[in-house]
């Protein structure tokens, strides 16, 4: 294991992205009964601060582009925490025609939580494993965004118009 | 319960709209009352200057069988503590209904998200962009004809997981007959 490996499981910065009910999840998990502090993750302010994206619940497509803006202003190496049945596969919002229903066509997702919601005790396990990943060099989502990008940007050019957004936003 | 705010409310929307609105009293503290199309703005000119002064919400209801759409405006009363609804129905071939914002300000956002939702046009509204829907490119989808299931289905394409669901299965089965989880 390198330093910098070292480091960076050790020191993860979290920006969460507090979309539909899992936000409600993160206070227990940030504060003194489950203290993910002492994994060294602490809660962050900006996207350009933070090593780990995490995405709280269900996706419309109007907070799928700030999540796709969000995670593109991240510095590499960055990490990606799905929360929950709706960023799988819709959840219970599954024919809904607004939300999204796989996370993963957009954004590279490194670990999914399963669960409605998931308990802090599954984020807690969701952060070891990715600390862990860290460690053994398997957390590289961020790589096959960059190697991937056609793919991704043809699955987001299906759900908004990705040549306008960045003027609208 | 008497209903003596209710039957003066009645009375004086009586006299003052006999021809062109009808009112009836729900029940304690809520009133109805229903009018043509071309009558709403004055209506609510005169409901606003006799003490509904507060534009709670305006929904909008799609009788589809009938081909009609329902516009609703919820008003509130802070001097006679009651709501009145006003009613009125609106073809569904050309939605079209003129906007209330010469009455109550507040009406452009109400009308925005019913232009987006079901489409119908409010002429005078000068800010009927998209609220909640960017990007949208599919009917209006709040309208009872819209299939949302179809509608889903073919924009965000779901994959097909049976092989991985079933090789979740074997897992599961292989844990409960004793092997250790991989």
């Amino acid at each position: 294991m390198g330093l910098f490996k070292f480091s960076r499981s050790r020191s993860l910065w979290m920006m969460h992205f507090c979309t539909g009910c899992g936000a409600i999840e993160m206070p227990p998990t940030m504060t003194s009964r489950y203290d993910m502090e002492r994994f060294g993750i602490i809660p962050m302010a900006t996207p350009r601060q933070s090593d780990l994206l995490l995405v709280t619940g269900y996706l419309t497509v109007k907070t799928l582009k700030r999540v796709v803006r969000s995670y593109e202003q991240m510095a590499e190496p960055k990490y990606v925490i799905a929360f929950g049945s709706c960023t799988m596969r819709g959840g219970m919002y599954w024919d809904s025609y607004n939300t999204v229903k796989e996370l993963d066509l957009y954004i590279p997702v490194d670990i999914y939580i399963n669960g409605c919601m998931p308990r802090p005790e599954a984020i807690i396990d969701a952060f070891i494993k990715l600390r862990d990943m860290i460690d053994k060099g398997e957390a590289n989502a961020w790589k096959n965004y960059r190697d991937n990008l056609d793919w991704y940007k043809q699955n987001q050019a299906k759900v908004f118009d990705i040549n306008k957004w960045s003027a609208k936003i | 319960m008497s209903l003596d705010v209710e039957e003066s409310i009645k009375q004086d929307i009586d006299l003052r709209l006999k021809d062109i609105a009808k009112c009836e009293i729900q029940r304690e503290r809520r009133l109805k009352l229903y009018t043509g199309k071309d009558r709403v703005i004055p209506v609510l000119g005169f409901l606003k200057s006799y003490g509904f002064i507060h534009l709670a919400a305006i929904s909008c209801v799609d009788w589809l069988d009938d081909g009609e759409f329902e516009i609703v405006y919820n008003l509130w009363s802070y001097r006679d503590k009651a709501g009145i609804l006003v009613k009125t129905r609106i073809s569904r071939e050309n939605p079209e209904i003129d906007t209330a914002i010469p009455i109550y300000e507040i009406a452009e956002t109400y009308e925005r998200e019913i232009h987006e939702m079901f489409g119908v046009n409010f002429p005078g509204n000068p800010n009927l962009t998209s609220l909640f829907l960017e990007d949208w490119n599919g009917p209006p989808p709040m309208r009872k004809d819209f299939d949302t299931r179809k509608y889903a289905a073919e924009k965000y394409g779901m994959r097909d997981l049976t092989e991985q669901l079933k090789i979740g299965m074997d897992k599961i089965k292989g844990v409960r007959d004793g092997d250790e989880i991989l």
